[in-house]
């Protein structure tokens, strides 16, 4: 008869020596709500290129092997989604620059991730998962002539839990990263010197 | 033979109590100003998170939430997150006041003063804290064998929950307030073959110590 501790060891060695070799997949994914703030007079065409749809990122564990695969791009997407509308008196979405051009719009947005940076408690040794991202945000005119040009960063971070893994620990610090920038996003665009003065010349 | 399981759940029953018994909790109160409550008016309970190494739990925030709408003289508590949505993004880590001038200033903005005036929020109360674990002793191995599996030691550690309330009028943007609480308690792990977890319920204490004093502080009892 077949020992049954042996057929355990059968399926859990293999299943623990291939979770070892693969960097753990992390999708971002989250809700955010529309901002509470007045519209500005103004139509936008926002274009999310392939960079801002697809953007991911990979941490590496201090033996250089891939250990987190992030991909946030498309919470990225959903968050402009829901903010740029209220925002802006009209909102176009478009996928490149000669689509913007023929939208019709006052101004076209172009938003960038520079940088990603993830810290984690393993690492740091606080009791916190954090996220810094940082953005470049460019607004043209509706020919494609540069407005402004500018530099965002967001910062989120979530306590460590029991019973929480660290893959949904990194999606909440990603959150709060994101609604960081939703924030700072909304309440100093029309605080950029070239837009406010492009605001006040309309 | 039938008494045994009777004896053994009271011994559960007993070894819990006095686990129970394990946690003390300190609670001061400092008043600024006069309190009280109409049946229309609310409340809301938000948790600081401008500080980079911890940040108050979003469940600590629920349990004392919960606490101040229980009983008959329960207070009307609008949820965090629910309020922290409708105002967003003026209550983000990064933009939510500071001070109670910060308060009156952002009250200047149409669309904030519309929804905290549709909540019917009068007070809010900023939770700042965190539980942390300390002086942790002891060790426990756990062996699986094919015959079986089984544990053999001990482990002990005291865990310290330190949480502060500051209350805010928003009828006319004054501090009127701070409660803060202190609660340290000591839990267990005895292991022979089956290991018996012994928690102090230090964070559950705080909740429910602060949540009863502020009730009473809003109230103005």
């Amino acid at each position: 008869m077949k020992n049954p501790a042996i057929s355990i060891c059968a399926i859990l060695l293999p299943a623990l020596l291939l979770s070892a070799c693969g960097a753990n997949s992390v999708v971002i994914s989250g809700s955010f709500p529309a901002p509470n703030i007045g519209k500005l007079p103004i139509s936008l065409a926002a274009v999310f290129d392939g960079n801002l749809q697809d953007f991911a990122y990979t941490e590496y564990s201090e033996t250089g092997q891939e250990e987190y695969y992030i991909q946030s791009g498309q919470s990225h997407i959903q968050l402009f989604n829901a903010i740029l509308p209220a925002m802006f008196d009209r909102v176009v979405f478009v996928n490149s620059l000669e689509d913007a051009s023929v939208a019709g719009v006052d101004a076209i947005f172009v938003p960038n991730i520079e940088e990603f940076q993830l810290a984690l408690p393993a690492k740091t040794r606080l009791d916190v998962y954090e996220v810094w991202i940082k953005y470049n945000m460019r607004l043209l005119t509706a020919e494609g002539d540069y407005l402004a040009d500018w530099v965002l960063t967001s910062y989120g971070k979530t306590p460590t839990e029991t019973f929480v893994t660290t893959e949904t620990a990194i999606n909440d610090a990603a959150i709060v990263a994101l609604r960081d920038l939703a924030s700072t996003f909304a309440l100093s665009f029309a605080q950029v010197p070239e837009i406010s003065d492009w605001l006040a010349n309309r | 033979m039938k008494q045994i399981p009777g004896a053994a759940g009271g011994l559960f029953v007993l070894a819990f109590l006095l686990s129970a018994g394990c946690t003390s909790t300190t609670v001061d109160e400092f008043r600024q100003g006069e309190t009280g409550i109409e049946s229309h008016e609310t409340v809301v309970i938000l948790g600081r998170r401008q500080v980079s190494s911890y940040e108050t739990s979003a469940d600590f925030v629920e349990c004392v939430g919960d606490r101040l709408a229980q009983g008959a003289s329960g207070l009307n508590v609008v949820p965090e997150q629910e309020f922290l949505d409708a105002m967003f993004p003026w209550f983000e880590p990064r933009t939510a006041p500071l001070r109670t001038q910060d308060l009156e200033r952002l009250m200047v903005e149409e669309q904030v003063a519309l929804t905290m005036r549709d909540y019917g929020v009068r007070y809010i109360i900023w939770l700042d804290g965190f539980t942390e674990t300390i002086d942790r002793t002891g060790s426990i191995s756990c062996t699986i064998a094919p015959g079986g599996a089984g544990c053999f030691g001990f482990g002990s550690w005291e865990d310290d929950a330190s949480f502060s309330a500051r209350i805010w009028d928003v009828s006319n943007f004054n501090s009127v307030g701070t409660i803060s609480t202190d609660a340290t308690g000591q839990s267990y792990v005895p292991a022979v073959v089956i290991p018996i977890p012994l928690i102090a319920r230090v964070e559950a204490n705080a909740c429910q110590r602060l949540g009863d004093q502020l009730k009473s502080f809003v109230i103005g009892s």
